[in-house]
């Protein structure tokens, strides 16, 4: 370790240790776990509960930890905590309780971000700045929410508080992973620069507030015979506008306008076999979000809610390569999103009814598909109703069912139960049962996309294959009709039926030992199956239903109040994932693997992986000590060892595969709060500068920050 | 001069006399062709199947030249001997030719079976052995088709496990073949490795079979 990092855990430590001996007296009730279960949770139920009475798996990241953790995107809080898997490739996405970015849905005060590539929301788009909360629910929600929800959610809420303030922040990062390579233009260390401004007031019934954030960040050139940063240098730009009117004692309004922005510039130079091509270009993503909710309380027991959201998500990409003329890889997708939905809640003293209805207008236009300038539509009508009941002061029962209307592709029911028992002041526990969706996305549809870099193959969504290969067909180029061509129908919605069951025990009033059992039942799978072969040997694929799936496992939580100023918090996640085609193949003998001589055997169930890219385990850890105007954290993420390729060409992912190596991440964080308003913090993120730039091209080396924020009004 | 050749000998004889006791071995290049057999089973290595030297349009090219190889002597064929039956399997990079139909003047024949190496006891009685038709050939080319799978994302191709190919001769007997590995010292690079890497390792056979050479369908 170099002789800053030992400097900087010195420091640290003793910092901790000085503040330390300031006593106080230690009172319980002050406990983060006692706050935590008197915590308001809106996204398990869409009606506001406490924590410690809901009936799914929720997690809930405060605000104070985001900024202790010296988090800028979503992604850097994410990554700490148990079971959520931050996987690589279009972005960073969230693999949760083992399933696919895709199947997460990603919500702002409850309206959903669209503009996906390849079924992944990048985390990276969201500025943490102006959090309020996550709240994170785990286990298929499609029930209230539709769509995406299959996997669970992830609903980032906002500041709403409109008192008088304005604050400003400055955070610069600054990293050197102590490599590089030969290639002039490379670049070894990398810098991230963050400033942010966020002020709110309250002009008679009027609450206003606005949050901006800037950020900029470069990549170091770890790749030999290229000088391409990971990441290239990005700017991020986000702007928050939101207002709050109170019309009457009853009614209230709220609007927000949301804008984000990214801009990629790309300038590099590949050296291939000592030819050098150069290229150059930019990429840039607009996100604009706006919704208008008008909340009415008709009596003490009934409430609506009426939500109206539009959303635009614009991404575009233009790469051009300077020694091959004409050469331009031109990629454009634009998404617009609409949606109105009004939600009534009615309560009585022992249950609550909520009514939901609305429509949804979703709109894509994509270089990806046939031409740009043409607008590929899909629309929604859905309705949705839940009951939550509590027949006993113990006991609370939640049934739910939701119905989706597509225009394009087959509806979808939802149907959820939970259960939530108090068996003692100790232990509770719940159950739940759901259903999740997820709809076929125009990718899927639409996608008309020739390769003819790699050998001219092609690509058609289901909704044109049929119609297109008939036509090849006629025209006599087409040699093969495969069998899956017959499979080719109208597509119908990915399903997957979760159960969660756990319970949290809490024998002291300072621990609590939370955990959960899960499995998820995916069906319906899409996948791109070979459906046509044309004259010229060139293959045809399309998407079909086809692959059923599942995964299971446990994940447990621990929190520990250890005094007033110390806290350990721990989480752990097993999993256990399989294609249900693999486990057929393997057990009718048909899947093969090599022994130590190279020769083949039979592959053995207990050598089956699973899918890809998941750890069997993961795990969390952080050390806490705060006493509300210092404060240090210590956090430690640990993820096992994950398969990348099928080394051993038999189709089935094993342990005689290729496995990325686990891998241990360290991140500190220490700062004070003085009396004037000022706070500062400095950090360090990777400590050990871990780094694997094969399957962890998002993982930037060892970085240290400095960061302050300054109250601008008193 | 021959009586330095003799000489030379002569050195090298006791040279080696004096050294009995600790063996000098020069370590066999894991990187050499190689036929080896033991018992039933024949082992080859490396078998080079017009490997790559160079890049035209990007793609990796060899020079277009088949390895031609006989089950029967266990031998590489010259290519000028390839207009006979005299071989009985041609490589070239993924692409495995018999010697029937389009490929050659001989009586082979072939198809794939599923299974392992050791459990094929013989031909069994309702195969139906295919020919080259060119562009199809006897041994179906195609990643998953065949006898391999190419995994586009890193871009290696693997054997896959438990896939016989049974092979008609070029003079109408019986082998079983199994292809281990297509890389050079019959390691496959790993998923990681540059494509330099890739692309140079890449088109070396290595493979073992059993030859009946009585003519019957028994290994």
């Amino acid at each position: 370790m170099k002789p800053t990092v030992v400097l900087f855990i010195a420091a640290f430590l003793t910092a901790s240790s000085v503040l330390a001996q300031e006593k106080r007296i230690y009172r319980p009730e002050d406990t983060t776990r006692a706050k935590e279960l008197n915590e308001v949770v809106v996204t398990a139920t869409r009606t506001e509960r406490k924590l410690a009475n809901v009936a799914v798996p929720v997690r809930v990241i405060d605000q104070r930890t985001i900024q202790q953790a010296g988090s800028l995107r979503l992604r850097d809080i994410l990554q700490e905590q148990a079971g959520l898997y931050m996987t690589n490739g279009f972005g960073t996405g969230v693999q949760m309780q083992g399933l696919n970015p895709d199947y997460t849905l990603i919500m702002v005060d409850g309206e959903p971000l669209v503009g996906r590539t390849a079924g992944v929301l990048d985390l990276n788009r969201v500025a943490v700045g102006n959090i309020r909360k996550i709240e994170i629910v785990k286990g298929p929600s499609s029930s209230l929410y539709g769509s995406e929800a299959m996997a669970g959610v992830i609903n980032i809420i906002t500041d709403n508080s409109f008192k008088k303030r304005l604050n400003t922040g400055f955070r610069y990062g600054f990293g050197n992973p102590d490599e590089g390579w030969a290639l002039p233009g490379s670049r070894k260390s990398f810098d991230n620069i963050d400033f942010s401004l966020q002020g709110s007031t309250t002009i008679h019934k009027l609450g206003i507030q606005f949050f901006s954030d800037a950020n900029y960040l470069d990549g170091v050139s770890f790749r030999p015979f290229s000088t391409e940063r990971v990441p290239q240098p990005i700017w991020r730009l986000t702007n928050q506008l939101q207002l709050n009117y109170r019309i009457s004692q009853r009614t209230k309004a709220g609007f927000s306008i949301r804008h984000a922005y990214d801009h990629i510039k790309q300038e590099f130079a590949v050296s291939n076999n000592g030819a050098v091509t150069n290229s150059y270009g930019r990429e840039a993503n607009k996100d604009l979000n706006s919704n208008g909710v008008l909340v009415h309380q008709f009596s003490d027991k009934i409430k609506t809610t009426l939500r109206l959201y539009a959303t635009a998500y614009n991404g575009s990409q233009v790469l051009k390569f300077k020694e091959i003329p004409d050469s331009v890889y031109d990629d454009e997708f634009r998404q617009h999103f609409y949606r109105a939905e009004d939600q009534t809640d009615i309560s009585w003293e022992k249950a609550t009814l909520t009514l939901g209805a609305g429509y949804a207008i979703d709109q894509v236009n994509s270089t990806r598909y046939d031409d740009v300038n043409s607008r590929k539509q899909n629309t929604i009508g859905f309705g949705f109703t839940q009951y939550e009941w509590s027949p006993a002061e113990k006991l609370t029962v939640i049934a739910g069912i939701r119905y989706d209307d597509n225009k394009l592709f087959a509806a979808a029911v939802s149907p959820k139960l939970a259960l939530r028992y108090t068996v003692s002041k100790k232990l509770s526990l719940r159950a739940s049962a759901g259903r999740g969706f997820k709809a076929p996305d125009f990718r899927q549809l639409y996608l008309n996309f020739t390769n003819n870099a790699a050998g001219g193959y092609s690509v058609f969504g289901s909704i044109d294959a049929v119609k297109i290969i008939d036509e090849l067909n006629r025209l006599g180029q087409i040699a093969e009709i495969k069998e899956d061509y017959s499979k080719l129908k109208q597509l119908a919605p990915e399903y997957s039926t979760g159960l969660n069951a756990g319970g949290t025990y809490t024998p002291v009033e300072q621990l609590s030992i939370n955990v959960n059992l899960f499995r998820n039942d995916i069906e319906n799978l899409i996948d791109a199956r070979e459906v046509a072969v044309r004259s010229n040997g060139t293959q045809i694929f399309s998407y079909i239903n086809v692959k059923n799936a599942y995964t299971e496992g446990a994940e447990l939580e621990l929190q520990w109040q250890w005094n007033k100023y110390f806290r350990v918090n721990g989480g752990y996640q097993f999993l256990y994932t399989a294609d249900k085609a693999d486990l057929k193949r393997i057990r009718s003998k048909s899947v093969f693997t090599r022994d130590e001589n190279g020769y083949s055997r039979l592959l053995e169930r207990r050598e089956y992986s699973g899918l890809p890219n998941r750890s069997r385990h993961m795990l969390n850890l952080k050390l806490c000590y705060d006493d509300q105007s210092s404060f240090a954290t210590f956090r430690a993420i640990y993820r096992g060892k994950w398969v990348v390729s099928d080394a051993d060409g038999n189709g089935v992912y094993n342990s005689h595969d290729e496995f990325a190596s686990g891998f241990v991440l360290f991140n500190l964080s220490a700062g004070r709060q003085f009396k004037n308003g000022i706070r500062l913090q400095a950090g360090m993120d990777n400590v050990l500068n871990y780094r694997d730039i094969n399957n962890l091209p998002n993982l930037p080396g060892r970085m240290f920050w400095l960061g302050a924020q300054f109250k601008l009004i008193p | 001069m021959k009586n330095t050749i003799i000489s030379v000998l002569a050195l090298a004889v006791v040279f080696t006399a004096c050294n009995k006791d600790k063996t000098i071995t020069t370590p066999a290049d894991p990187n050499a062709f190689k036929v080896s057999v033991s018992g039933k089973i024949v082992s080859v290595k490396n078998l080079p199947a017009d490997t790559i030297v160079g890049l035209v349009g990007g793609q990796p090219v060899g020079v277009g030249k088949y390895a031609f190889f006989n089950l029967r002597t266990n031998t590489w064929v010259a290519n000028t001997d390839s207009a006979s039956a005299n071989w009985d399997l041609a490589f070239s990079g993924s692409t495995i030719r018999i010697n029937a139909g389009t490929s050659g003047p001989g009586t082979g024949g072939a198809f794939v079976w599923v299974g392992s190496f050791d459990n094929l006891a013989s031909v069994p009685a309702d195969s139906v052995f295919k020919t080259d038709n060119y562009p199809a050939y006897a041994i179906t080319k195609g990643s998953g088709k065949g006898w391999y799978s190419y995994d586009g994302a890193t871009n290696l191709l693997n054997p896959i496990p438990g896939r016989v190919l049974v092979i008609r001769t070029g003079d109408g007997k019986y082998a079983k073949v199994e292809i281990l590995n297509y890389y050079r010292g019959g390691v496959t690079p790993s998923a990681s490795a540059t494509d330099e890497v890739k692309t140079s390792e890449q088109r070396y056979y290595t493979f073992r079979y059993t030859f009946q050479s009585n003519g019957t369908t028994t290994f």
